[in-house]
């Protein structure tokens, strides 16, 4: 259980959110922003987070938007992947939402909650990274809008008091040819030893990466490296493990050698599927 | 028992050790004693005694050092749950680290640091032989033949070396107890547990209070695997309550603490060897057996004795060397699971068993019908063997044999990336209890002519209390839904029973329960004989009746003696028919502390199993598509039950070897205390099960029923690593069997 006392807020819009975290941290109550708060429960029960107040954000109406029109496809931060995962606009992310938890943790987990968490692995985070995804952030100047690129870097790199309150996909992407897949320690539930999530733009195949490191990513260098066709495949493949961007995680669900022979596999058949496509 | 929550209960928490092994220098509870609604805090000198059977080497809560990650420290007992959290979170312990010794191999090691300095001055309660200077718990010798000769008779010979880790019962029920101590001194005790008789046994020993004054209530308990056997919340929830003078204070463990502070299932190291002729006779094994006991022995001091006792498997072996210890580690203490001893032991033999006959050239499952023990056989401790005190194993691999259409398909083969393979186990076990375990029932007929049982066995989800009512509705001849039983144990109440483990109780309570039940047809015969002037041999008992069996048609219904007979005149005789019966093991003996010569228990029990796996060849993960068991049930009381507890103990056997296991870090904390990262199987992961029965009789059991609860899970790690290992090519001997530890075993021997 959660062994202490905390403050509860629920307010109606992006300015009062912003408000109210304002306030409450001027007051020493340490404010948490939360959407699902599977994570919040996780954390205070082991007693490795202590927040003073909670903010809940479900009931602000632009976080929860799930919107596909001309041009683009909104999603709030407060739909959980469940539902992302039923409307289905957005293949790619479906798949790699519902590889996530378990169906009863998935009706809880929201996107924005599996971005910002800070359980690192983060997973629905992948294909917005090769949607090139626009992200809406909220802060006490108001709402901002920009690329994924530019604010996320391992984690969200939100200022103090911001959260995220949508997520805008344009729509060239969402059909796109893709691949997905999940390797875990075992079974079909349990974090990633490796996730590849992947697209194929104009002949070119994008990809990201979730459990490989201690953060997600998608690297330009690595996918330059798979794309090269004059290499054979497994050529492309021993180069790309090299240009990882940090080492091999190494944790309960497997070690760093394991991990390594898994993603190789998995980077080969996600390549392999997506260069006949 | 966590639903209920009466008026002015307290509530209790613990506060755990962060490390493994560490000497504890101060304890300051100053702080946590600030916070509002903190009622006491007790720390290990609050309750200077040790508990434990069958050697008492454990403190309540930690004294002077801790020898596990997560050991009690102290207690806190608070108005809320939440409160006692927040103030255990704030007990101050000064700690100096001790190293630590994280497996039984480095415990046997000379000159490896001692967890127990004092392991000479603990009390022995049964038949215990620990070796202070050491780390060793207990030692169970078997010495059984000429292994001199047997190892000449040898044309083959194999040596393997196997590992099972520590893992956790997983029950879906945590661990619950509630005390409170009244002003006369009675001592009522709610608890989830198996041993309700057992704690009332232990709190009257440790604290001194009259055996009559303790009282016990166990409820319908929420899964519990033998983990709930181990009394632990019980003395922290009395001495809780004795801290506050008295109330009722409550202790629920939270999931973390119930998979790492209460006691886990036991650990294994293994060495095997084994010969057998150029025919494919079992000629000698030699076995060392060192099950991790972690870091107080508990059950695990017999865990390891019931290793040796079956330690060969169902198999004749004439020459058996075997010595089968119960380590201190510094890991989490463990108790009795599902099992007890046997799915370590077997896992250990039939990857021997799997590895002699690949050396003989033999089929898997030939091979283990011509070594398969039988009538006229000797047991480890020479028991000689007959058809009621052993099933018939023959019997069980011919049935799989023909189940799986075993002489029509290959053992391996492969289908593109998959490769498909069946693995085999046999198993046997007997149970390992007190000579003297025993049970008592009383059968209570009600005015309408229907029947109260009460009896001590506690109902787990096993269905026990089920069984012993159609027991005693075939006993009595009369429908099983004129008789009732609750799903509840009251000690103060209802008849002893020694405790509900060990897959006994349909035996031990059972007959009982049928004692009682001719205890009653008596009472019944005797009051109708007098009303019908005849005697009571003449008389039956049925559907209701007693009636005259040459004439059926002249009878009384039992409604109408229950409460004895009254005349139309209104003169009464007899009165409320009250069966008691009670049973208790026999010729049960101790064991030669020697050479292991003696009769552990009442039956063994036998079965064959089967597990079919696809493998995928390139990254190593598979598919369990088929689980098979055969098993000697004896007389199946409840088919659809039995094959349930069958099914239920083939999965947890299968979760426990492909993934289940307790991580550590090189200083001994638990890396995965939580359902996050400990790996359960689920629901998509199952195979298909196939259980069948075999039925030799037990001649002394009720109906010749042998007990089953735990059996359906021994063999199966072992044949998911038979299945594995024909799949890949690759020895598994190692567990928790995931994708990751195949590849380990296939790079790292190349």
């Amino acid at each position: 259980m959660i062994p202490f006392n905390f403050e509860y807020y629920k307010p109606l819009s992006v300015e009062h959110a912003v408000e109210w975290f304002q306030l409450l941290q001027q007051q020493g109550k340490k404010p948490v922003y939360y959407a699902g708060g599977t994570e919040i429960i996780t954390w205070a029960r082991t007693h490795a987070i202590r927040p003073g107040a909670v903010i809940d954000l479900k009931a602000i109406p632009e976080c929860n938007v799930m919107d596909l029109n001309e041009d683009q496809l909104i999603i709030g931060a407060c739909v959980t992947l469940s539902a992302i995962s039923a409307a289905n606009h957005f293949e790619l992310l479906s798949e790699t939402a519902s590889g996530v938890a378990d169906q009863t943790v998935r009706n809880k987990i929201t996107l924005g909650g599996n971005i910002c968490g800070n359980i690192y692995y983060r997973e629905a985070v992948l294909p917005l990274l090769l949607a090139n995804t626009r992200m809406v952030i909220a802060g006490i100047q108001g709402l901002r809008e920009s690329s994924i690129h530019q604010i996320f870097a391992q984690k969200l790199r939100l200022e103090n008091g911001e959260f995220l309150v949508q997520t805008r996909t344009d729509r060239s992407y969402l059909s796109l040819p893709f691949i997905h897949y999940k390797k875990r320690q075992i079974g079909n539930f349990g974090y990633p030893l490796v996730t590849v999530a992947a697209l194929k733009k104009e002949h070119q195949i994008y990809t990201a990466y979730s459990g490989v490191c201690s953060f997600p990513f998608r690297s330009a260098l690595i996918d330059h490296t798979l794309n090269d066709s004059s290499t054979p495949l497994a050529a492309r493949i021993e180069k790309a493990i090299e240009q990882l961007p940090a080492p091999l995680l190494h944790n309960v669900e497997g070690s760093a050698r394991y991990r390594k022979f898994v993603l190789k596999q998995t980077m080969a058949d996600a390549v392999y599927a997506l260069e006949s496509r | 028992m966590n639903d209920v929550t009466p008026p002015g209960l307290l509530h209790a928490k613990l506060a755990v050790s962060p490390h493994a092994h560490a000497k504890i220098i101060a304890i300051d509870t100053s702080e946590a004693m600030k916070i509002p609604g903190v009622k006491a805090i007790i720390t290990g000198n609050y309750a200077p005694i040790l508990t434990g059977s069958p050697l008492a080497d454990r403190p309540p809560m930690a004294i002077d050092k801790v020898r596990y990650f997560g050991e009690p420290v102290a207690v806190i007992v608070a108005d809320e749950v939440y409160i006692a959290e927040m103030a255990a979170l704030r007990i101050k312990v000064d700690y100096e680290l001790l190293p630590v010794v994280l497996s039984p191999k480095e415990a046997y090691q000379r000159n490896t640091p001692l967890i127990h300095e004092e392991l000479g001055t603990y009390k022995r309660h049964e038949q215990v032989y620990p070796e202070p200077g050491t780390n060793i718990a207990n030692r169970t010798k078997i010495r059984k033949g000429n292994m001199a000769e047997g190892w000449r008779n040898s044309d083959h010979r194999i040596e393997v070396e196997v590992s099972l880790p520590q893992s956790d019962h997983a029950a879906m029920e945590l661990r619950c107890s509630s005390a409170q101590i009244m002003p006369d001194g009675k001592v009522i005790i709610h608890s989830t547990s198996q041993s309700p008789y057992i704690i009332r046994l232990a709190l009257s020993d440790a604290f001194q209070i009259p055996l009559h004054q303790v009282i016990v209530h166990t409820p319908l308990v929420g899964g519990s695997f033998g983990g709930k056997a181990a009394i632990q919340l019980e003395f922290l929830a009395y001495l809780a309550s004795r801290a506050v003078g008295g109330r009722a204070v409550k202790l629920v463990n939270s999931r973390e603490v119930d998979m790492i502070s209460s006691p886990v299932h036991i650990g294994l190291y293994a060495t095997i060897k084994l010969g057998c002729t150029s025919e494919g006779k079992l000629t000698a094994a030699e076995i060392l057996h060192l099950y991790d006991g972690g870091a107080y022995s508990d059950r695990g001091a017999l865990m390891s004795r019931s290793g040796a006792i079956d330690c060969t498997g169902p198999y004749r072996i004439d020459n058996v060397h075997c010595d089968s210890l119960c380590m201190y580690t510094n890991h989490p203490y463990s108790t009795s699971f599902r099992g007890f001893g046997h799915p370590e032991l077997t896992f250990a033999i039939e990857r021997a068993m799997e590895v002699l006959s690949k050396r003989v050239g033999m089929d898997p499952l030939e091979f283990r019908f011509y070594n398969a023990i039988g009538p006229g056989d000797t047991s480890p401790t020479r028991t000689i063997l007959d058809r009621s005190n052993l099933g018939n194993l023959p019997m069980c691999i011919a049935k799989l044999k023909a189940l799986l259409d075993w002489d029509d398909r290959p053992l391996r083969e492969t289908d593109g990336d998959i490769i498909k393979a069946i693995g085999v186990s046999c198993f046997w076990k007997n149970s390992d209890t007190p000579t003297d375990a025993g049970a008592g029932a009383v059968v209570i007929f009600n005015a309408d002519g229907s029947v109260n049982l009460l009896c001590g066995a506690v109902e787990i989800g096993q269905g026990t209390r089920t069984v012993l009512t159609q027991l005693l509705a075939e006993r009595l001849r009369m429908e099983d839904r004129m008789i009732h039983i609750s799903t509840d144990v009251n000690t103060e109440k209802d008849p002893q029973y020694w405790k509900t483990v060990a897959s006994r109780s349909t035996f031990l309570v059972g007959n009982a329960v049928l004692h009682a039940a001719e205890d009653a047809i008596t009472q019944l015969k005797n009051i109708t004989a007098i009303v019908l002037q005849c005697s009571p041999q003449e008389l039956d008992v049925g559907e209701g009746r007693v009636f005259v069996t040459e004439h059926p048609d002249i009878g009384i219904p039992i409604k109408n003696i229950a409460n004895g007979y009254r005349y139309p005149d209104g003169h009464t005789i007899g009165g409320q028919v009250i069966g008691r019966g009670s049973y208790t093991m026999r010729n049960l003996t101790l064991l030669d502390p020697e050479t292991g010569q003696g009769n552990p228990g009442p039956e063994w029990s036998v079965g064959a199993q089967a597990v079919e796996v696809e493998v995928n060849s390139k990254d190593y993960t598979y598919r369990i598509i088929n689980a098979t068991t055969i098993i000697d049930a004896g007389k199946v009381i409840n088919p659809v039950m039995a094959r349930s507890q069958i099914t239920g103990a083939m999965s947890m056997g299968l979760s426990l070897a492909s993934r289940e296991a307790l991580l550590f870090d090189d200083r001994g904390a638990v890396l995965n205390p939580q359902f996050r990262t400990y790996k359960l199987i689920r629901y998509g992961e199952q195979p298909q099960y196939i259980v069948e029965f075999v039925e030799t009789p037990h001649l002394e059991a009720p109906f010749g029923l042998r007990g089953i609860g735990e059996h359906g899970l021994i063999g199966m790690p072992a044949a998911l690593a038979n299945s594995l290992t024909n799949a890949t090519g690759a020895a598994l001997n190692h567990l928790p069997l995931t994708p990751e530890m195949i590849w380990r075993t296939i790079h790292d021997s190349v």
